[in-house]
């Protein structure tokens, strides 16, 4: 969708960055291999990291990313460039393709082993980096802002990390049941504050 | 009954984020995502929260991964390599994005195809940019050649008023051929005339222009011309 017109040279930018990648993902669902691979090429470290964070398991997250470009090559016909951005649509699919990994029990998620993985900086080119507009971030960090410090943090943690309910409950040292209204009560001023 | 429709709102509202955030248990996560094939209601929300929170990834860190996951990749992906141009009309997401009708978008859609890993063959694409006075894009057009098809899409809304577009073809030397009525809001794919294939080459002219209702009565533009621009190879 259009945006409001922001004439910044930053936001120029971003703007190409993502019409490039939405330009990938549309020849990809035309059957194209080479766009596949190039929007592997600029989005791998940065999703690469997504999986890495929630599955802090080195060999998971490998085959979960595997498997996320897998996704990205058959479900692009899905992607719609009028209701998602690339980088959400990208997101969105490598965190579900982990949460479900981590649901699935097939294995214990080790919370140390990943450290040494997350020292490896990355070089690689980041198209991601880049079309995240800095507009859309401030106004969730605005909105997160005016929720509870704890509910925010929590937020902030479950979606970063993975973490359920009942992690969270069990870190916060608060009754299950208290843990889910209080989020809940929180998503709604949070939807309420980023639709307005 | 929008009172009703605004409280299932938000009761699907923190379900949907909760789904979203992942923070539901194994068997609440399932049975969501069951709910969500039923309930497209509910995948709108879902999609509202991925846009939203998707701005929290800037925090994750890049790690490259080993240069292994991209083989695996491509070894995992089906064999035939052959990406017909053709395959483009019939994507769904091209339509989708063309439609969308920005000059920007257009712009883009034009660069897909240019950009985007296309072998060169014998009788490579041709594209046009269809420039309106001050040099902005009015249509983008592109031609697939093996195929005999030309599709144009408006790059900025046209008012017509009263008239329709006319699209033309002039090749170096030719009178104007018209290539039939095409649309101010919206893509349009046209099945070239056999006739007019050949002519369809590097170097020809791409115009629209202005006329009455029908199309022009003479076989030749009668009207203002609105936007034109040269045909060139991929």
């Amino acid at each position: 969708m259009p945006r409001a017109a922001t004439h910044s040279p930053v936001a120029m930018e971003q703007e190409a960055a993502s019409t490039q990648l939405a330009a990938a993902i549309v020849r990809i669902a035309a059957g194209d291999r080479n766009a596949l691979k190039l929007v592997y090429r600029d989005t791998a470290a940065k999703l690469f990291g997504v999986c890495l964070r929630i599955l802090h398991d080195q060999g998971e997250a490998e085959d979960v990313l595997q498997d996320v470009y897998l996704a990205v090559w058959r479900r692009a016909a899905m992607f719609d460039p009028r209701r998602a951005s690339p980088a959400s649509w990208l997101v969105a699919i490598a965190r579900n393709r982990s949460i479900d990994r981590l649901r699935s029990g097939a294995f214990v998620r080790r919370m140390q082993s990943i450290d040494g993985a997350l020292d490896i900086a990355s070089n690689a080119p980041d198209a991601l980096e880049q079309v995240e507009t800095a507009e859309e971030r401030q106004r969730l960090i605005r909105c997160l802002d005016e929720l509870e410090p704890q509910d925010a943090g929590a937020i902030r943690a479950a979606f970063l990390d993975g973490t359920t309910y009942e992690m969270l409950a069990d870190q916060l040292k608060i009754p299950l049941g208290t843990m889910k209204s209080r989020i809940r009560r929180s998503l709604i001023k949070l939807r309420a504050c980023l639709e307005k | 009954m929008n009172e009703e429709g605004s409280i299932e709102r938000e009761n699907a509202a923190p379900v949907a984020a909760e789904y979203v955030l992942g923070v539901l248990s194994a068997q609440e996560h399932r049975n969501f995502k069951a709910r969500l094939l039923r309930e497209p209601a509910l995948a709108a929300e879902v999609e509202f929260w991925e846009g939203k929170l998707g701005a929290l990834a800037s925090e994750i860190k890049s790690v490259s991964p080993p240069d292994r996951i991209w083989s695996r990749i491509e070894t995992a992906l089906p064999a035939n390599n052959a990406v017909r141009f053709l395959g483009l009309w019939q994507s769904l997401p091209f339509w989708r994005w063309a439609a969308i009708g920005s000059a920007a978008i257009a712009a883009a859609s034009l660069a897909a195809l240019i950009y985007v890993g296309q072998p060169p063959g014998p009788n490579p694409p041709l594209v046009a940019k269809l420039d309106v006075s001050g040099g902005q894009v009015g249509f983008v057009a592109a031609v697939d050649r093996e195929g005999g098809g030309l599709t144009i899409v408006p790059a900025s809304a046209t008012d017509v008023k009263q008239r329709v577009l006319e699209l033309w073809l002039i090749a170096p030397g030719d009178q104007p051929r018209s290539l039939g009525l095409i649309e101010p809001g919206r893509p349009i794919h046209i099945n070239l005339p056999a006739a007019l294939i050949q002519r369809v080459a590097p170097d020809a002219t791409l115009a629209v222009s202005l006329e009455p209702p029908g199309g022009s009565p003479t076989g030749l533009p009668t009207g203002q011309v609105i936007a034109s621009g040269k045909l060139t190879p991929l």
